[in-house]
């Protein structure tokens, strides 16, 4: 505390109560922002589709044997996905990703085919607003069916879970 | 009231001690800000996501430079070897810019570290990293 010659507080106390106030307020809006991880499952979902879709396609046509059994039961190693991730958090029993491809005939809205492939009860909480809540992404393509001439809508769902390491 | 001029020259000092001490208050919240911005874990979870998101969208024959400047510098401070600063296992990336740290995250992209693709510095520029898929 700075007193001049007449006893009058030129820096009293309550300045350090601002002083104090104001840097605790700066240390936690900054601690708030800084500690809150990068939440990357939206580009994650996007990437995810983008490769399911490029996997089922050729050039605007379907891949050839899309909608058959081998495919439908093999979609991991087709397309080339693997979806281990870290061991922490229980991840490594409960999967953090689901991918559902839906294939409809264009005219009569009829489903042909279904694929399904990772955790498939991260669905449930598809549409539940909160924090600790998977991303969910529906995406719909048309396709053409080369040798059957059939035209195909196909919606893909893809869930990125990894809730811990993007929300806190 | 009006105040007795103080002749000894006692407000001047007593407004540069208010602004010193306000300058040394605004450094150390700069100082904090900076610190907490750039810092290492920061970075690691940063870089390791980064590179994540790449190796998901990757194409055969892609070669990706990523500027690691800021990463590469706090790795050189704390005596890091630069080629251990990036790690993958299986499908995991780790970026370790210290001794006791590190952020991992995994990929979904089957694809394999070693035979289809490689990580490793950018030796002419050491500022960057690049990512060859092979074709």
């Amino acid at each position: 505390m700075i007193k001049n010659n007449k006893g009058e507080k030129i820096i009293s106390i309550y300045w350090f109560v601002i002083l104090f106030i104001v840097a605790a307020a700066v240390v936690y809006m900054v601690i708030s922002f800084y500690g809150e991880p990068y939440d990357i499952r939206e580009l994650e979902a996007n990437a995810l589709t983008n490769k399911v879709a490029m996997c089922l396609s050729n050039a605007g046509y379907l891949e050839e044997g899309v909608l058959g059994a081998d495919f439908k039961e093999n979609f991991i190693e087709r397309c080339s996905f693997n979806f281990e991730t870290e061991d922490i958090y229980g991840w490594g029993e409960r999967g953090q990703y689901y991918v559902e491809i839906n294939f409809y005939d264009f005219l009569t809205d009829q489903k042909n085919s279904t694929i399904k492939t990772g955790n498939e009860a991260l669905k449930t909480d598809c549409g539940l607003e909160g924090k600790g809540f998977p991303f969910c992404l529906e995406r719909s393509l048309y396709l053409l069916d080369g040798e059957k001439n059939h035209k195909y809508q196909i919606d893909i769902l893809s869930i990125v879970r990894k809730t811990e390491k993007n929300v806190q | 009231m009006r105040r007795p001029i103080n002749k000894k020259g006692n407000i001047l000092t007593q407004n540069i001690i208010f602004i010193v001490l306000n300058l040394v208050f605004l450094l150390i919240l700069v100082l904090f800000l900076v610190s907490k911005s750039g810092g290492a874990a920061v970075l690691e979870e940063k870089y390791a996501k980064q590179m994540a998101l790449i190796l998901d969208s990757v194409e055969p024959g892609m070669v990706i430079s990523l500027n690691m400047e800021d990463a590469i510098k706090i790795a050189n401070k704390e005596n890091r070897d630069l080629d251990d600063v990036i790690d993958v296992q299986d499908n995991i990336v780790t970026v370790q810019l210290r001794e006791k740290g590190g952020y991992s995250y995994s990929f979904f992209n089957d694809i394999d570290y070693g035979n289809d693709f490689s990580i490793y510095l950018n030796t002419s520029s050491r500022k960057e990293y690049i990512i060859f898929i092979e074709p």
